[in-house]
């Protein structure tokens, strides 16, 4: 019977460890934290921006491929949408800590 | 940094520059059997370039009052306003049909086509541009 | 690659049938001319087409061969096979041997390329349209 039980021991492996993810510490400004993510994110939305403007001119002039200007000017909408809400969301947080009675 | 950009000056010219050309295009085309009509067209590149009104017209101006033989309704196809400064062209024709008239009406209609098209893309990118301006300012709020 | 170069190709193509249809006409109304300006009998005219490079047609790849051609009608030729001869004395054009010549133009063929023509005109049109509606839809991307 203890050999038995051994072997059902034995045979259950231990359970695998998943990949640990490493999580660095974060420094001060830099990746990893929230200000760095934040900025980092911003400047995706303005190259967006800029990119729409660079089709819109392209057309302009009298070149330029529509459907890239139709797309890019897309991009350049939905990411300033979603900008716009992440910062009202970020300027209530902050109004709903100086609300908090101390 | 200033709020209307050199992009929406861009657009605002071509849109100016798009309809002028119509205007001529249209001309051609209701001057399609007139003896002797010379058809024009719209330089757009150097219109484009000429930046702004007021730095002087460089070749002949908008007017089109009937110059050319006896063109149908002399004055109707005239054009007056903002486009002083709009360089025309003679058209790239085809040869002249035996009454001296160069309108390839084919061609026109296909430009026609191809300026409207433009006009309408200018539009809508100005329009797209003010919409994300108009977006912002408000807070968000449409 | 250029939105627009498609509309000048159709463009030339619809020119050029045009003038197809312009000539086919002349020598069917000139089928029987015995006496044109030149004191000849009429010589029926042929366009003939030339596939030419479409300025704004460098920026789509590939080597010149293979890039987006319009078509111009670079001559118009006389054909020069005699016409048929046919006796009549009493005839003002009869030459000394009281024969008159006609017009070598077979009014079938004529028609045939008039009908060719035509459709050849409706195909460049129906492309031009359908790019109008490609741009369209292009444009409605952005609402």
């Amino acid at each position: 019977m203890r050999s038995e039980l051994d072997m059902i021991v034995g045979g259950v492996r231990p359970l695998e460890r998943p990949e640990a993810h490493t999580i660095e510490a974060p420094g001060k400004s830099g990746e990893g934290t929230f200000t760095g993510e934040l900025t980092k994110a911003l400047g995706e939305v303005d190259k967006l921006q800029v990119d729409a403007d660079q089709q819109a001119k392209m057309v302009a002039e009298g070149g330029g491929n529509l459907h890239e200007m139709s797309l890019a000017l897309e991009k350049a909408d939905i990411s300033m949408r979603l900008a716009m809400k992440v910062r009202n969301k970020l300027v209530d947080a902050y109004n709903e800590i100086m609300r908090m009675s101390v | 940094m200033k709020l209307f950009d050199t992009t929406l000056a861009r657009l605002e010219r071509s849109l100016d520059v798009r309809l002028a050309r119509h205007n001529v295009l249209s001309a051609n085309v209701a001057n399609v059997d007139t003896p002797g009509y010379t058809a024009k067209d719209v330089d757009f590149k150097a219109a484009m370039a000429a930046a702004s009104p007021g730095t002087g017209a460089s070749a002949e101006s908008m007017t089109l009052a009937g110059t050319e033989g006896d063109s149908i309704g002399a004055g109707a196809v005239g054009t007056t306003g903002h486009a002083a400064d709009i360089p025309l062209m003679n058209a790239a024709g085809s040869s002249p049909s035996m009454d001296g008239n160069q309108v390839d009406l084919d061609r026109t209609m296909v430009s026609l086509a191809e300026n409207g098209m433009q006009y309408g893309a200018s539009a809508r990118a100005a329009g797209k541009k003010l919409a994300i301006l108009r977006y912002v300012s408000s807070d968000g709020n449409g | 690659m250029d939105f627009f170069t498609a509309l000048r190709v159709s463009g030339s193509g619809l020119s050029a049938e045009r003038t197809r249809v312009n000539l086919a006409s002349s020598n069917l109304a000139n089928a029987e001319t015995t006496r044109g300006p030149d004191g000849q009998p009429y010589k029926r005219l042929d366009p003939v087409f030339q596939a030419v490079a479409m300025e704004g047609a460098n920026a789509t790849p590939g080597a010149p061969g293979e890039k987006p051609m319009g078509v111009e009608v670079s001559q118009v030729v006389a054909d020069q096979t005699p016409g048929k001869r046919v006796y009549s004395p009493g005839h003002p054009d009869a030459d000394a041997d009281g024969f008159v010549t006609f017009p070598n133009v077979n009014p079938v063929n004529e028609v045939v390329n008039l009908l060719s023509a035509s459709r050849g005109y409706e195909a460049n049109a129906t492309a031009v349209e359908t790019l109008k509606q490609m741009a369209q839809r292009g444009l409605d991307i952005s609402r």
